[in-house]
């Protein structure tokens, strides 16, 4: 009997810590949130970005993320300049850091030069991205080269009353674009729901209508029909997503495996 | 005969606990929903969702990390 019941407590701690093995490859799946985001490389490519080019499939959704990543790009610049008037006060070499800023006032023109019809755009979208991510760290790493934390950490109050006013002529461009490319999508739904609210679509675009009365306008109709007709709207629209997703999942392989690729 | 239905029991048990225990790390990760066919229930919340996803948010920005 003291056989049977060594061989059971044995069996017993032999399932915990297989339960323990599990739970850990379960947790170790899973990136730390609170990190900074991945560094984007050549074979890598983060869950950030992968949805940033599901709507790169045509030159407006190409449009769209090459403005935004310029006026990312620029509004570093300009809190970049700032740091470093703020250093020329402080009588630092301010060299290596003037020649990032120029850098990237580079990489500025070659977004603004990019072709958004081409079929490389992804790829272009991709590596400037990256570009504009290794300058941002190198500027980032050079200042804490100079100062110490409490000195940065001073500076970043300074830079942070940014005036937005250089920013607003990109904001208002991009969320008119944005509307454009909502516009069309309001199309493509109305298409798979079988009826067109035009007044509804002019009012959004104009700006009359928020997004959100929008969609909750669209769900309002969807939830009148019929619980067949309900499912067959349902399940187009998830195949339509789901077709998106693969998509940029295909291209983020692609990436994976010889750092190159094309959208479908 | 009791020590025997006790090993048995315990047996019973730890067998149990390696089934919940294989139940609870397959089937927690499979979140996406499954919809098999028009009878299933899809509420509101699974309507707006996907139809969020169609569209752009006009504040959504890319983040390239702070320069200081």
């Amino acid at each position: 009997m003291k056989k049977i019941l060594n061989i059971l407590i044995v069996l017993m701690i032999m399932a915990s810590l297989a339960s323990l093995a599990l739970a850990d490859e379960e947790t170790g799946e899973y990136p730390d949130e609170e990190n900074e985001p991945e560094e984007l490389g050549e074979g890598n490519l983060d869950d950030e970005t992968e949805e940033e080019i599901e709507i790169m499939n045509n030159s407006l959704g190409a449009e769209i993320r090459l403005l935004q990543l310029e006026k990312a790009i620029m509004k570093n610049i300009l809190i970049g300049e700032k740091a470093v008037e703020a250093l020329k006060t402080m009588e630092f070499s301010i060299s290596n850091l003037e020649d990032i800023l120029t850098e990237m006032l580079l990489l500025i023109e070659e977004v603004q030069n990019a072709n958004t019809s081409s079929n490389d755009s992804v790829q272009i979208y991709v590596d400037l991205k990256m570009d504009a991510r290794n300058l941002t760290k190198k500027f980032q790493v050079t200042i804490e080269e100079l100062l110490d934390d409490e000195k940065i950490k001073e500076l970043r109050e300074r830079v942070r009353e940014l005036a937005g006013d250089e920013l607003e002529t990109y904001s208002k461009k991009i969320r008119n674009k944005i509307r454009q490319f909502n516009r069309n999508q309001l199309y493509r739904l109305y298409g798979i729901i079988g009826e067109t609210d035009i007044l509804l679509i002019d009012e959004y675009v104009s700006g009359n209508f928020s997004l959100d009365q929008v969609k909750l306008q669209i769900c309002k109709i969807i939830n009148q029909m019929t619980k067949e007709k309900r499912y067959q709207i349902f399940s187009e629209i998830k195949e339509d997503n789901i077709r998106k997703n693969i998509q940029a999942k295909e291209f983020g392989e692609n990436i994976h495996s010889d750092g190159k690729g094309k959208p479908q | 005969m009791n020590k025997k239905t006790m090993s048995i029991f315990l047996l019973f048990i730890m067998l149990f606990s390696v089934i919940l225990i294989y139940i609870y790390f397959n089937l927690s990760t499979t979140e996406e929903k499954q919809y098999n066919g028009s009878n299933e229930t899809i509420s509101d919340e699974d309507i707006l969702n996907e139809i969020d996803q169609i569209f752009l948010d006009e504040d959504s920005e890319i983040e390239i990390g702070e320069m200081v």
